[in-house]
């Protein structure tokens, strides 16, 4: 049966059989992409990007800018768009019409249909998604970065990524995660958008939004989940390493906090923009093609300083929501009072005098410190894999150094294409 | 208006907290969230700016906290060292001088 995914659209992977892949890659140019690119190459062929079939041309791109909107009228809030410079389009001699193969890692990656080939001002790029044409927001920096070419056109995936350990059961696309939803029974699917390693105030955010989705469904048997979505894409120094957040977002699950019936963990390759409000448009329509009903928000959601008012998000959701397939669930922030000895909303408990906020960075900052937090703040379960990670993964740190960029292994490779 | 202060929390291990004994000092300590010892050594804005720009790791979290976080853990020994070196928490001016 065909699954609908974003703007009503059905989901199709794009993807080739390596038989009918070696045959079409042959004599084909090649040309070598990034990381960031890899990452969209996925989403686009197995369809977390719905209704794209490819990056974009230049009025899709300008329709997103001016009206977040695609040409077709589907709502989309961020441009994805493929970049050269004028001498390699040149030095691969890439006209409009052409056919490319994309490789990654030195192997065949997906088939590139060249049909335009275009420049569009970045700085309004930058100003119509950040709100900002500032190079210190890193949207606007990675804007700028880009090369002054862009292609657009259709890519089918001629090879599947290897997913490398420990992120092999992470990786569901959509198809395969409504499967995974209508096996689990689950009527509604609220997302959590993470980066982080969770404690106590993330787990409460979770619950908290499993609860407002609950609503009024029969509680006869466990027809709610939580779908923890991790964005695995660029890493910066003093971030968590990425096996600690994976690893641990589902130990919440192992350890019994939450259960199979009611939670899972899985990630999205997505290099993040920190477009604010646009950011939250753009993971509603990501989560809405894996099959999600729900989206939690926070305040200042995917913002970044003090760009972004903290409910822009909110308004700029509410304005589009007939034409979103999801519904937004909003949290407040948890906390610990030491009067009530528990964590608890600032929407439910009055002693304000004696809050005590927590955030991931103050937790950052408590585990550098060499202490153990206790277990109402931070699980005693997930601080153990959070050290197991640093030492088996990070190279002796939870967190994210020139070594570990270096030298750990990539979440995914492109394997040869072995027919 | 009184002047914005911004704490820097140094979370007290088990060494610190020895140190901090052999110094008589262990009641200089908070208990904050839960049980965690903590010393917290106040900045002014001046000295937050200046502190964000000698440590690029550092971070304000200006949406929670309020506090400056994710300093490296010597430079924290450091500030934790003086604290304990002059039995006082009004130490970043001699700090920064320093360091």
């Amino acid at each position: 049966m065909a699954e609908t995914g974003h703007g009503g659209n059905q989901i199709v992977e794009r993807i080739l059989e390596p038989q009918e892949a070696a045959e079409k890659i042959k004599g084909l140019k090649s040309i070598p992409i990034r990381s960031q690119i890899a990452n969209e190459v996925i989403d686009i062929a197995y369809g977390w990007f719905t209704p794209l079939q490819g990056f974009m041309g230049r009025a899709d791109v300008d329709a997103v800018c001016k009206n977040m909107r695609l040409v077709n009228g589907t709502i989309w809030s961020i441009p994805i768009v493929f970049d050269l410079s004028e001498a390699e389009v040149s030095d691969y001699g890439i006209k409009e019409g052409d056919t490319v193969l994309l490789t990654y890692d030195d192997n065949p990656m997906a088939i590139f249909e060249v049909e335009e080939i275009y420049e569009y001002d970045k700085k309004e790029m930058c100003q119509a998604v950040y709100g900002t044409t500032e190079e210190k927001h890193p949207g606007c920096a990675r804007t700028y970065s880009y090369k002054d070419k862009f292609l657009g056109g259709k890519i089918t995936l001629v090879n599947r990524p290897k997913i490398n350990p420990p992120f092999e059961p992470y990786f569901i696309p959509p198809l395969q995660m409504r499967k995974i939803f209508k096996e689990k029974g689950w009527e509604r699917i609220v997302a959590h958008q993470t980066r982080n390693v969770p404690h106590t105030g993330h787990e409460w955010l979770m619950k908290g939004a499993w609860l407002q989705t609950y609503a009024e469904l029969s509680i006869e048997k466990p027809l709610v989940g939580v779908l923890v979505n991790a964005i695995i894409g660029e890493k910066r120094k003093g971030d968590y390493i990425d096996e600690a957040i994976i690893l641990t977002q589902d130990e919440l699950r192992k350890a019994g906090y939450f259960g199979d019936h009611n939670h899972l963990t899985s990630l999205t390759f997505w290099d993040m923009r920190y477009a604010g409000p646009r950011e939250a448009v753009f993971h509603a329509m990501l989560r809405a093609n894996l099959g999600l009903t729900h989206h939690m928000y926070g305040r200042d959601h995917a913002g970044v300083g003090d760009y972004y008012g903290t409910y822009e998000a909110h308004h700029l959701l509410a304005s589009v929501q007939d034409d979103l397939a999801i519904t937004p669930v909003y949290s407040m922030n948890w906390l610990y009072c030491p009067h009530c000895g528990e964590i608890t909303s600032e929407g439910l408990c009055n002693h304000k005098d004696e809050w005590q906020k927590f955030s991931g960075t103050l937790i950052r900052s408590i585990v550098q410190d060499g202490v153990k937090p206790p277990r109402l703040i931070f699980r005693p379960e997930v601080f153990d894999l959070v050290m197991e990670c640093a030492e088996k993964y990070g190279f002796g740190s939870p967190f994210v150094t020139d070594e570990y960029l270096e030298k750990r292994t990539p979440v995914f490779t492109i394997p040869p294409l072995s027919v | 208006m009184a002047e914005e202060k911004y704490p820097i929390n140094i979370w007290v291990n088990e060494e610190r907290y020895e140190k901090l004994k052999n110094a008589g000092l262990a009641d200089m300590c908070e208990e904050m969230l839960a049980g965690m010892k903590v010393i917290r050594v106040y900045a002014n804005d001046a000295q937050k700016d200046k502190i964000l720009a000698r440590f690029p790791t550092a971070k304000f979290d200006a949406s929670t906290t309020k506090s400056i976080e994710l300093l490296p853990r010597d430079v924290k020994d450091k500030i934790f060292d003086k604290v304990v070196e002059k039995q006082s928490i009004d130490v970043l001016d001699e700090f920064l001088n320093e360091y």
